[in-house]
């Protein structure tokens, strides 16, 4: 059998951005960017497009920021991802004539040529978190008949424009953090295919791996918004029913919310009630981890450890459950929740740890989460004392 | 013929180039694209790490990714995640991925996608696992070396050749080394060949865990702490059965316990083969020679973990076929519990020079128990907890029970003994039963069931 011949189309990048398109006439930071003009342009029969500007789902400017599209609408989340410090700007793109559904568990149900879009940046000094910004990468979900498309593009050393970078790339990054200190991520723009790391689910050990949203439920996006001119401060879900892009959606109010985590970030655990602790912890597991660890996560139903925030069972959240397959990355300890002991738990040991190989999450993390590693030794501390069963003397 | 089109856009320079291109032939002079059975096909020559990666993310279903002679440095783990996906370099230590400058988390090579292939290369120094493959049916390992450069580093990553939740899986022809937990780890699959391996240097050789129908055989495992075991975890959702360990070379697994912990740290060293909450085992033909603890231990579960309950798992959550195996029930309706050995077969395996010098230091003090009992006498090769056995007597033989079917015989040079471990305390040691050939009650030869059927890949 005669095998087909594979044709190659190099597009070398440009390394001098005047010799790229698009640069032009000597912007140079000191004209005002207008905004997109002309439609979204998500075009689901074309090879993705190598600039990300060819969207036109927006612009960004260093002076004025963002600017959206129409029916591209920025949103945030209650408890977001920690991604070594990145701040990220979301939005979602609704095409005309077509709506997102609500459901009050699962991921909305997009429809087919709607587009996620998340751009990751870091300011130079978080002290003044809205200066001297850089943007990394702008992650797309496009949605295509056949389901999600992850689209990884990385922003030129110009920030003129971001360019499709399918082999993604580990950067280092030096920032000074809230506090003042000097940091220095060795931040990890994800390989297309790490996509699905996180953004996987299978129903069925039988089943087809599908690629999901995470972040695009309601409990996350209930919670206001400031967008800013008339609109001002509103609720997401609220304001999406209201543009005509969400529909089935009952009064915001009814709606679960998942703790929202700034108040934390800005001034640690210390004055939150035990209820508090328990809801922001279980929120912040949620968002972080249990995109794997779930039991349809694929990479993670494997350890059996499911911190999805409707696991209720004590043994899958970890309570005195001895690790599958943790390797290296247990830190010696043995089970993975010692109630009351936060210091002897896996889980705490490997959320906080900076140790390549024990690391989690897995990805996307080079740095310890202060704040989220303070709520989890806080929440395991908070549990009532139980001695787990060692093993046996003989 | 349609013509596979592939387009790929590469970042700064790169040296890949189209099949039937005549550029730098001899960076491929074992395989190239015109050897390859897919349906696309791009080399990529030896060192073009970024070249690499471009590919990889980029291939359609179906693509071998033929690698040139050289090492690649890689700065993250190689992502597949495509069906089809077969990944070919010129042998083993003649393409090497190297992941040692990796500062990332990450495996070596980490894929997901039905009809994958992994052959002639090594992969050295992966942050976590050299080669994880998982949730993928049909799953081929050929002529591989995953190994860490230094020796007996419990920062080594955790599993050399990993295929996970994987079905219709052969490994061979490869060699897995100084991994921190297991050099060849073949877990939670189904249907599963690993034969002409070698393992050597890790802290477990080869294990076979919650997998059913699996063919072990021709494998050597030299110089780990254990050699080749099969065990059940508890949790997992497919219940171990119908494992088969065939003429095998075990031998010398006296290496240090380095696993940072974990199962595997509690494994003494000198350990040839245990099986644990295993059943319907097959462990024949296999030759085990200087385990300075012992040979082959048969134990349950519970020598693990005592907690009934963490090994009670609801049938609904269980893949794989059960039925038949008459487990346990747990306490809840429409539950079963995993953690006994039973029926398991030990015969015809040669035995020489082993159980002289038992680990004296293991965390579950088995080693310590050994040393006791046998006082300085070599331990006995084949060695049963007896947990679970409602009749155990240290001599006479009718007051002990087999209703965990053990069946022990017809090992050369192999003696028996029963150990009572749920008996034994600190202090005070209950002498073992040990019998003479044919080890009554123990001396059954047959599975109950039926034999171990081979393993067909389809």
């Amino acid at each position: 059998m005669a095998k087909s011949q594979v044709v190659l189309l190099l597009v070398v990048a440009c390394v001098l951005p005047s010799a790229c398109g698009g640069g032009g006439g000597g912007a140079d930071g000191s004209t005002v960017a207008p905004g997109p003009s002309g439609p979204v342009n998500v075009d689901l029969e074309a090879t993705p497009p190598e600039r990300l500007s060819a969207y036109n789902l927006f612009t960004w400017d260093p002076a004025t920021g963002f600017a959206w599209n129409d029916r591209v609408v920025p949103y945030d989340v209650n408890t977001a991802l920690f991604s070594d410090y990145a701040l990220k700007q979301r939005a979602i793109y609704i095409p005309a004539g077509a709506t997102a559904s609500f459901d009050p568990e699962q991921p909305f149900d997009l429809p087919v040529g709607a587009a996620l879009v998340k751009t990751f940046y870091y300011p130079a000094d978080f002290r003044a978190p809205s200066e001297h910004l850089t943007l990394i990468e702008t992650r797309l979900l496009v949605r295509h008949t056949d389901g999600w498309h992850p689209l990884p593009y990385i922003w030129d050393a110009d920030q003129h424009d971001a360019v499709l970078s399918p082999a993604g790339e580990v950067r280092a990054i030096s920032f000074l953090d809230a506090t003042g200190a000097a940091q220095t991520a060795n931040y990890l723009v994800p390989q297309r295919n790490e996509c699905q790391n996180c953004h996987a689910e299978q129903d069925a050990p039988d089943a087809p791996i599908d690629l999901v949203l995470i972040g695009v439920k309601a409990r996350h996006l209930n919670r206001s918004y400031d967008y800013g001119g008339k609109v001002g401060v509103r609720n997401q879900i609220d304001r999406l029913t209201e543009l005509g892009m969400l529909t089935g959606a009952p009064a915001a109010a009814t709606i679960p919310a998942a703790y929202d985590f700034r108040p934390i970030e800005a001034g640690g655990v210390g004055a939150l009630s035990s209820p508090e602790i328990e809801a922001a912890a279980r929120s912040y597991l949620d968002i972080n981890c249990a995109h794997c660890h779930n039991p349809h996560g694929v990479q993670g139903m494997t350890s059996q450890l499911f911190l999805n925030h409707d696991s209720t069972d004590a043994f899958h959240l970890g309570v005195c459950k001895r690790p599958g397959s943790a390797g290296a990355g247990n830190g010696g300890l043995t089970f993975d929740i010692v109630p009351g002991d936060p210091d002897s738990s896996i889980l705490y040991f490997r959320t906080d740890t900076t140790e390549v190989g024990a690391m989690m999450p897995l990805l996307g993390r080079s740095l310890t989460h202060g704040r989220g590693a303070e709520l989890l030794h806080a929440w395991i501390a908070a549990m009532p004392a139980l001695a787990c069963s060692a093993p046996p003397a003989n | 013929m349609p013509v596979g089109r592939l387009t790929i856009f590469v970042l700064g320079a790169g040296f890949i180039t189209g099949c039937g291109d005549n550029v730098a032939p001899s960076n491929f002079p074992t395989t190239d694209c015109t050897a390859v059975t897919t349906t696309h096909c791009v080399e990529v020559h030896g060192g073009d790490t970024a070249g690499l990666l471009t590919v990889a993310n980029s291939i359609d279903a179906g693509t071998t990714i033929v690698l040139g002679l050289g090492t690649f440095a890689m700065t993250d783990q190689l992502t597949l995640r495509t069906t089809g996906a077969h990944l070919i370099g010129q042998g083993i230590d003649q393409t090497t991925l190297d992941f040692g400058a990796t500062t990332t988390q990450g495996n070596g090579v980490d894929a997901i996608g039905d009809d994958f292939l992994i052959q002639d290369l090594t992969v050295r120094d992966a942050s976590k696992d050299g080669i994880r493959v998982e949730a993928s049916k049909g799953v081929v390992f050929r002529a591989i070396r995953a190994t860490w450069t230094m020796p007996s580093s419990s920062s080594n990553g955790a599993y050399g050749i990993y295929p996970v939740k994987s079905q219709n899986v052969l490994v061979e022809s490869s060699r897995a080394e100084n991994a921190s937990d297991a050099g060849l780890y073949v877990g939670q699959c189904q249907h599963v060949i690993v034969r002409n391996n070698t393992v050597t240097g890790n802290v477990a050789g080869l294990e076979i865990e919650n997998t059913e129908y699996a063919d072990v055989y021709g494998n050597t495992a030299e110089d780990n702490t254990g050699g080749i075991v099969v065990f059940d975890l508890p949790g997992n959702p497919i219940v171990g059965r119908d494992v088969r360990l065939r003429d095998n070379f075990i031998r010398n697994n006296n290496h240090v316990n380095f696993a940072s912990g974990g199962t595997v740290a509690g494994i003494p060293s000198g350990t040839g083969t245990f099986a644990m909450a295993s059943r319907r085992v097959e462990i024949t033909g296999n030759t085990y020679e200087g385990n300075n603890t012992g040979d082959i231990a048969l134990i349950s579960g519970l020598a693990l973990e005592p907690d009934v309950t963490k090994w009670t798992l609801p049938t609904a959550m269980l893949s794989g076929t059960y039925a038949d195996l008459g487990l346990l029930p747990g306490a809840a309706p429409g539950t079963i519990m995993n953690f006994r050995a039973e029926n398991i077969v030990v015969a015809n395996n040669k035995h020489a020079g082993s159980g002289t010098m038992p680990d004296a230091f293991d965390p579950l003090h088995i080693g310590a128990l050994l040393l006791l009992a046998y006082n300085g006498q070599p331990v006995d090769n084949i060695l049963y907890d007896a947990i679970g056995e409602p009749g155990f007597d240290s001599t006479d033989a009718a007051k002990n029970t087999n209703v965990n079917h053990m069946c022990i015989g017809g090992n050369t040079g192999g003696t028996f003994a029963s150990m009572a471990l749920a008996l034994q305390s600190a202090t005070s040691l209950v002498p073992f039963f040990r019998p003479a050939a044919p080890f009554a009650p123990f001396d059954c030869t047959a599975l109950a069931g039926g034999p171990v059927a081979d393993v067909v890949l389809p």
